[in-house]
């Protein structure tokens, strides 16, 4: 069959379904069935899936002309979706077209849900078409002889690439695609993400820079324009509103003739206590819902999220309070109506958002904005100009993670074995690690069989091995078990199962939350009230109460940043408060109040204005910078700023940081002219500086727990089973300081360093901000009290972070253990 | 370096790196040491830094040299694991020292006493000398004053400002005290302060007594 006999039979089959096939759809075909590899950039419910569905199938039937009687067996093609929970609607798109095309293949998935029993069949004869996640996909290269079942595959492709691009997975996905390429010859690799920054970018990290498969390669756009309308839900009365608190309860009426106007409203929260709290609290008031309003966040059983998501599709629910849980894949048709609850932090995501209403091509996507504080308004006035102009911000790729190599080269052990010649070419084309040296590659190796740079006297350590003729094997048998356990790159917390004490899954949470209970107590979860009986054997054993509670349960989760994109546009819209009214969006115009008060207090910067605040609390002296650039970026800049002033004379801060500014607390005074005087904004030395704060330490600390449990390095246990296994369990933090004191030079300890300025510090910003303000005259304000600007800040008790100079003894002689008075 | 304490009319010095010296009696008690962690995890495929393992010996000759003791009680949890070849860098140890070694033994320590009577060290449940226990989990029996360990007790100290600083330490009670874990990769678990206890902080070179403040509750920041 030529290609155009193909293109007819797939033009036909939109004919009987009344549709016509778009022309992404037909350019993604052609470029497939050519042999091409490519980056597709389509919007989930654009047709997607039969973008790439029929390539695959269309393939096959071209290769076996006899395929309506005879049926060649062995896996065709791989899909890769980062959610589990979208596998099922993939495989339904996938048989219609395997079935309605009279092929006799096969589709099958294979993820942390499937059943032993079908896993073992599937090793024994794999489906032609496969949907797994990229874990599960490294979970068969640990397969002896994961080479023959890749053998004949055609295609691999990997959906909502935009998500997992950004994060270790997809360093995960760049290594597992760069075997797979030496696999199968036939191989062509498709990766479909929605709309960001840097799609030629995304499309060279899943092919490989400079390799034939990316020569061989296309970018295809769906362009399908939406029309987003974005309303902010302003507060009548501005005095009125609340300074604490953060969750906008107080906004509560006002989404109710928004739920009331439509068939199905989702409500994003940006955390899974706010999702909890406003659960509850819609329901306490209005208790008319009950029954027609559900909760959907990531630690709810799946069983319930199940239920909800099909809920929504019947069009059984008014509301859904959720969170980044549905942000992703599955299309939900009755979605009329969007509330985001706080700012989104990011264009992308809120743009994201906004389209999981009027979820079909052609309609409107209207979404609410619900601010939980005053300044939050201002983050609402410049979303509307950002979904306007449409500037999506980035994902930043991941270079050199050594941890997920280790991980990966360890995987590759316990299977067939590696020869390292082969791989270090191999992962030499990924973008990850197209800058790997061999010496350092030499000292991977060493880690991974002598645990360490040379042979050590009275040394055990086993891991892998090599063999005589320099083949890497993994020949222990618990070295193996463990590991597959372990393979992944999400680390959570430590999670506990919540369970009746009858039986019966509820959800997990976090230990830290637990902790705290004691028995009897009463908290919230998954919208009940449970009280706390006892914890046994990693379960959390709960009954149903009918007490009222104000402990909701809270996860530790990282938060999320202002991107550059977004406090870019955060700061003009700020500027234009000093504009005339007409000139102004409705939001800054509701704003005045605050501003009224704001410079009679201090000033409202203008655009060659830098804002610094000096006020005393009864907690001592605080001083507040206004660099508007996004939590992250005020977190390095606090701690830069607070280590310089802490050369300058012996002092201890404490730093506290929000998207707006930060806060240097100390027990003594700044001298803010001397700051000035002394430069201290400028970005001479500045990683220097920064690599010697002692706050950059503590977050190297804390990045570290995830390298040292990707790389094998912590142990977390066998999932679901009670094996107990703490001997084998340390603390990471401990690590961390063994590390520091006796091997400073090992690349995972320096990996955390690294992953800490590039990622939490964002050290590229945290430059181009001070290069701003050294632009800006800097304005310092000694106030009385504490200024409106200053409020979110300085009420934020989370994310305390300490600077010091002083000597450990002359600290703490100021210091006292605190007793509390029951 | 040491802080000198005087309890029940004997008197006592803890050493900055977790050991405290009984004067009257000669004798160093070291708590929780953990030996043998650091190779267990290596064995099975963790490789935590190996020299961390001589550190542990070091410190233990440092705080010799400094007090001199004619005996030397170890309160449990010497031994982390089961055997490994850390024994072996133990058993030399051992062999180039004079004093008499015996082992208070704890929840870790699962090797057989065999292997400890052969290099001369005495095993045993608990200890009564005088009017004190020595035990590796507190205790309290009438009449006695327990030293202990098992616990590995840090501090938390807090200051104006919003300082924190947690430190490994000291902590005694009326008829109690809790050595700090002296192990290098052993961790620690904070306490609360009592009403009528006593916290001495290790600052890494010094032992510091540490004040107490009552406050009536977690401090708010006043809008």
């Amino acid at each position: 069959m030529n290609r155009e006999e193909l293109f007819n039979i797939a033009q036909e089959w939109f004919q009987e379904q009344h549709w016509k096939p778009f022309k992404f759809q037909k350019d993604t075909w052609k470029a497939f069935l050519q042999g091409k590899n490519g980056l597709l950039n389509a919007p989930t419910g654009s047709g997607k899936t039969y973008a790439l569905w029929f390539p695959i199938v269309l393939n096959y039937m071209k290769q076996n002309p006899e395929y309506r009687t005879k049926h060649k067996k062995g896996l065709k093609a791989v899909w890769i979706t980062p959610l589990r929970a979208l596998s099922q609607e993939i495989k339904q798109s996938a048989e219609r077209v395997t079935a309605d095309l009279g092929t006799q293949m096969t589709v099958g998935i294979r993820s942390g849900d499937t059943s032993t029993k079908e896993r073992a069949r599937q090793k024994k004869q794999m489906p032609d078409l496969l949907i797994t996640t990229p874990e599960s996909l490294q979970l068969l290269l640990a397969t002896k002889g994961y080479d023959k079942i890749f053998k004949d595959c055609s295609a691999i492709v990997v959906d909502e690439w935009h998500e997992i691009l950004g994060t270790k997975r997809g360093v995960q996905m760049e290594l597992a695609l760069s075997r797979l390429k030496g696999i199968s010859k036939e191989l062509r690799i498709w990766g479909i993400s929605a709309t960001i920054g840097n799609l030629e970018q995304a499309r060279e990290v899943l092919l490989g820079p400079g390799t034939n498969a990316f020569d061989n390669s296309i970018l295809i756009k769906a362009n399908i324009n939406k029309k987003i309308t974005v309303k902010s839900i302003i507060p009548k009365k501005m005095e009125t509103f609340p300074w604490r608190g953060h969750l906008g309860l107080h906004l509560l009426e006002d989404v109710v003739p928004i739920i009331n106007h439509s068939t199905t409203t989702l409500l994003f929260t940006n955390t899974r206590s706010q999702c909890e709290i406003w659960f509850q609290k819609i329901l306490e008031k209005h208790p008319e819902y009950a029954g027609e309003m559900a909760m959907h966040h990531g630690s709810i059983n799946k069983e319930t999220r199940v239920w909800v998501e099909n809920a929504i599709r019947n069009e059984d629910l008014k509301a859904v309070v959720c969170t980044s849980s549905l942000d992703l894949g599955v299309d939900f048709a009755p979605v009329e109506t969007v509330v985001q609850i706080g700012g989104p932090k990011g264009v992308a995501r809120f743009l994201q958002r906004a389209g999981r209403s009027g979820h079909r091509p052609g309609k409107e996507s209207v979404i609410y904005f619900l601010p939980t504080h005053a300044i939050e308004l201002i983050e609402a006035s410049a979303l509307q100009k950002a979904v306007k102009l449409n500037s999506v911000e980035d994902r930043l790729p991941y270079l050199n993670s050594y941890d997920v190599l280790l991980q990966y080269l360890t995987t590759l052990a316990i299977s067939n074995g590696f020869y390292p010649k082969e791989i270090y070419r191999e992962i030499k084309e990924t973008f990850c690690f197209q800058a790997i040296t061999e010496e350092k590659w030499q000292w991977l190796l060493n880690f991974l069989v002598m645990g360490s740079q040379s042979l050590q006297s009275y040394d055990e350590y086993k891991k892998v091995e090599v063999e005589e003729d320099g083949k890497f094997t993994v020949t222990n048998k618990g070295v193996a078990m463990r590991h597959r356990f372990q393979i992944g790159t999400i680390v959570g917390d430590a999670n506990l199962a919540v369970k009746y004490q009858k039986g019966g899954y509820i959800g997990s949470v976090e230990e830290f939350f637990i902790s705290k209970l004691n028995r009897g107590d009463v908290f919230t979860f998954a919208g009940r009230n449970l009280e706390f009986i006892r914890i046994k054997d990693m379960t959390v054993q709960v009954r149903n109460s009918n007490k009222k509670t104000n402990k909701i349960t809270s996860w530790m989760g990282s938060r999320l940043t202002l991107s550059a994109q977004m406090s870019e546009l955060l700061r003009e819209e700020l500027y234009s408060s000093s504009e005339p009214k007409e000139k102004q969006s409705k939001e800054i115009r509701a704003l005045a109040p605050l501003f009224e008060r704001q410079r009679r207090e201090s000033i409202v910067p203008r655009p060659n204005e830098f804002l610094i605040e000096s006020f005393k609390t009864r907690e001592g002296y605080t001083h507040i910078f206004y660099p508007f650039e996004g939590r992250f970026v005020h977190e390095a800049m606090g701690s830069l700023l607070g280590y310089r002033i802490s050369l300058l004379t012996p002092i201890t801060f404490s730093l506290a940081f929000n998207d707006y500014g930060f806060e240097l607390l100390s027990d003594q005074p700044i001298d803010i002219q001397q700051v000035l005087d002394n430069d201290l904004f400028s970005t001479d030395y500045m990683l220097d500086d920064l690599q010697k704060s002692l706050n950059a330490t503590e977050m190297a600390r804390r990045k570290f727990r995830d390298v040292a449990i990707i790389s094998g390095m912590v142990f977390t246990g066998y999932p679901k089973k009670n094996i107990k296994m703490k001997h084998l369990q340390s603390n990471s933090q401990l690590l961390f300081d063994v590390f520091r004191d006796y091997e400073p030079e090992n690349l995972l300890y320096q990996q955390a360093f690294t992953e800490t300025f590039e990622h939490q510090l964002e050290e590229g910003r945290l430059r181009l901000s001070l290069e701003r303000i050294a632009t800006q005259n800097i304005i310092w304000k000694q106030c009385d009290k504490a200024t409106p600007f200053s409020f979110p800040l300085i009420t934020e008790r989370m994310n305390r972070e300490k600077l010091s100079s002083e000597k450990l003894e002359d600290r703490i002689k100021k210091m006292a253990a605190l007793l509390m008075k029951k | 370096m040491a802080h000198p304490i005087q309890i029940r009319d004997q008197s006592f010095k803890m050493h900055f790196s977790g050991t405290l010296f009984w004067e009257e009696r000669s004798m160093l008690l070291v708590s929780d040491v953990h030996l043998g962690k650091v190779s267990h995890f290596r064995k099975y495929g963790a490789a935590v830094p190996q020299a961390a393992v001589q550190k542990n010996f070091d410190m233990m000759d440092e705080s010799i040299a400094y007090f001199k003791p004619k005996t030397l009680i170890f309160m449990g949890d010497l031994f982390h694991s089961s055997l490994n070849r850390e024994w072996e860098i133990f058993e030399n140890w051992v062999q180039e020292k004079t004093l008499d070694i015996i082992l208070v033994s704890g929840n870790h320590d699962i090797l057989s006493p065999l292997k400890y009577k052969a290099i001369g060290i005495n095993v045993v449940e608990e200890m009564v000398l005088g009017s004190f226990l020595l035990t590796h989990h507190p205790m309290e029996r009438d009449g006695l004053f327990n030293f202990s360990g098992h616990i590995h007790p840090a501090i938390k100290l807090s200051g104006l400002g919003r300082q924190t600083v947690k430190l490994p330490c000291f902590y005694k009670t009326e008829h109690q005290m809790i050595l700090p874990a002296f192990g290098e990769f052993t961790g620690t678990f904070t306490l609360e302060p009592c009403n009528g206890c006593e916290v001495y902080a290790l600052l890494g070179d010094a032992v510091l007594p540490v004040p107490i403040k009552e406050v009536k509750k977690k401090r708010r920041r006043s809008k």
